[in-house]
């Protein structure tokens, strides 16, 4: 039987004190594609922080267990709008930056190195003829192929996206997923994508967390976006 | 022109002030790019004044007949450097606490510690009316009588600050894009913000103690937003910031000895000067690259 990647028992995760989901109890095969659901402020975000290791758990135990001993090597799109355009980055400077794990201190890569893996994976996500525009400069979905590659120079067993469609167009959106889709199988990624709809992505998902009223519950997404379910989360009839 | 090859002879009488001033140029908009990038531009308001309260409370300590060195010039001068950094580092470790806690209002916290700064300046020296004349020198920047070992102490560790902001650009770059980004790819961003606050605390503590505060911030700031319509990426931007901030200081310097004027505020308008002609620049070609509209309608 496969390990689990990530396993919560009895977890309760938030900020400081306050608690903002309770009793989490589940774990995440390796690649999967699990969908991460829920209203604003249910807790979805706080979830992806717990994994990424960004805050910690409160109460019970959270592990996550990558191919080498240790956690796994995580790849994170941040919510684009996070990100602060006076910064006079270029989008190969943002991609060049997911290979910084491979920078220790005094014993650095060849610059052309890391020149290198951040050209392959901009190219690999098809934003090559975006690498010396100036990344404040470009639209929503370009921004989110750029911070993909990002992701990807980390060389990630996990990949991590806070609601990497929002604000963006209906064509750009499916090319996206496509992407996602198509990396997850060329790399076997285990992919983690917190969003706050069910449209276009659910035919990718493997599993589906839903967060709601404090909790949050794991289940193959079959089942987590049947109608009745999605009908007992919304409370109305689907 | 003479007049500048004269300031440029090694034999020049006030070499050490030229290459001090030209060197304080070059260092410190490589830490003041991130001032700007981080948004704590009025950090580089308060931090000066915070500094120079510092020196004062040292003289006022010398007014009570505290000796802590032997020695009557180099202890009021190490009681200097004691008041105005750790009155510097005091704040910075004060301020970086609230900033990551994330409440209350950034710009109401620095406010209240710049009017607290200057008014215990203003206190600390009248309770010693003899450190009067060393602060009003120090406000107008005394770097035109810095002696021969504050040189060479001055060369050494505005060297180190630009050798760390240079080497450790990676990772300051980071810390400040994308903290979250950071902590997954294993950074101790806690560690790197520190070594960053420490470096602006050592250049605002000595920059204060040569130039005074009106020098150090303006060359803090005014270089970087110069330097940040051209930039092309974070080296380029540091580069520009701190090749626009030495030869502002090689300007400031001349003009002040052609012109018998103070050098620390003819410094800073120098860079001031620069940032006028970089924005209209900048502008102009803003100007010349788009497209008329003459040619726009005959494609429609």
């Amino acid at each position: 039987m496969t390990e689990p990647l990530i396993k919560f028992k009895h977890a309760s995760l938030g900020y400081g004190k306050a608690a903002v989901l309770a009793g989490v109890d589940f774990e995440i095969a390796p690649q999967s594609f699990v969908g991460i659901l829920g209203h604003n402020g249910s807790g979805k975000t706080t979830l992806l922080k717990t994994v990424l290791g960004l805050i910690p758990c409160l109460k019970g135990h959270f592990t996550s267990c990558g191919a080498q001993s240790g956690p796994p090597r995580f790849g994170y799109v941040p919510q684009k709008e996070r990100l602060d355009p006076i910064y006079p980055l270029n989008a190969h400077d943002v991609v060049a930056m997911g290979a910084y794990r491979k920078f220790e201190l005094f014993r650095r890569l060849r610059r052309s190195d890391g020149r290198d893996l951040a050209a392959h994976c901009l190219a690999e996500c098809g934003a090559a003829h975006l690498a010396r525009k100036a990344f404040s400069d470009l639209s929503g979905g370009q921004k989110q192929r750029v911070l993909i590659a990002r992701a990807l120079a980390a060389e990630p067993e996990v990949l991590a996206l806070d609601e990497p469609l929002a604000g963006i167009d209906i064509t750009t959106q499916k090319a996206l997923l496509n992407l996602l889709g198509h990396l997850k199988e060329q790399r076997r990624l285990t992919i983690l994508m917190v969003s706050h709809r069910i449209s276009a992505e659910r035919g990718l998902f493997t599993h589906v967390i839903w967060c709601d009223e404090g909790e949050a519950v794991l289940g193959p997404a079959d089942a987590m976006l049947s109608g009745e379910k999605l009908g007992a989360i919304f409370k109305t009839e689907l | 022109m003479s007049q500048l090859l004269t300031m440029l002879k090694p034999d020049f009488l006030l070499h050490h002030a030229l290459y001090g001033s030209v060197v304080m140029g070059f260092v410190c908009p490589l830490v003041g790019v991130y001032f700007l990038l981080r948004r704590l531009v009025f950090w580089g308001v308060a931090l000066p004044q915070v500094s120079a309260a510092g020196i004062a409370f040292a003289f006022m300590l010398q007014g009570f007949g505290v000796h802590l060195f032997s020695g009557a010039e180099s202890q009021e001068k190490h009681l200097a450097i004691i008041g105005s950094v750790l009155f510097t580092g005091l704040s910075i470790l004060f301020l970086a606490v609230l900033e990551r806690r994330g409440k209350g209002v950034s710009e109401g916290r620095l406010g209240a510690l710049y009017a607290l700064a200057w008014a215990a300046s203003i206190l600390f020296v009248a309770w010693n009316a003899a450190g009067e004349t060393e602060m009003l020198g120090l406000l107008k920047g005394e770097i035109v009588a810095i002696s021969e070992s504050d040189f060479h102490a001055m060369l050494d560790i505005f060297g180190l600050i630009a050798a760390a902001m240079l080497l450790f650009q990676r990772e300051f770059l980071l810390v400040a894009y994308d903290r979250d980004m950071a902590v997954t790819l294993g950074r101790n961003v806690l560690l790197w913000d520190v070594i960053l606050y420490l470096i602006v605390g050592l250049t605002v503590s000595l920059g204060v103690m040569t130039v005074g505060p009106l020098v150090i911030f303006g060359f803090l700031v005014v270089p970087p937003m110069a330097a940040l319509p051209w930039a092309r990426g974070m080296m380029s931007f540091s580069l520009l910031a701190s090749l626009g901030g030495g030869l502002s200081a090689l300007a400031g310097f001349y003009v002040s000895y052609a012109y018998d004027l103070p050098l620390g505020p003819v410094a800073v308008s120098a860079a001031c000067v620069l940032l006028g002609v970089s924005w209209l620049a900048r502008a102009a070609v803003g100007l010349r690259s788009r497209k008329p509209a003459s040619s726009i309608l005959a494609k429609a």
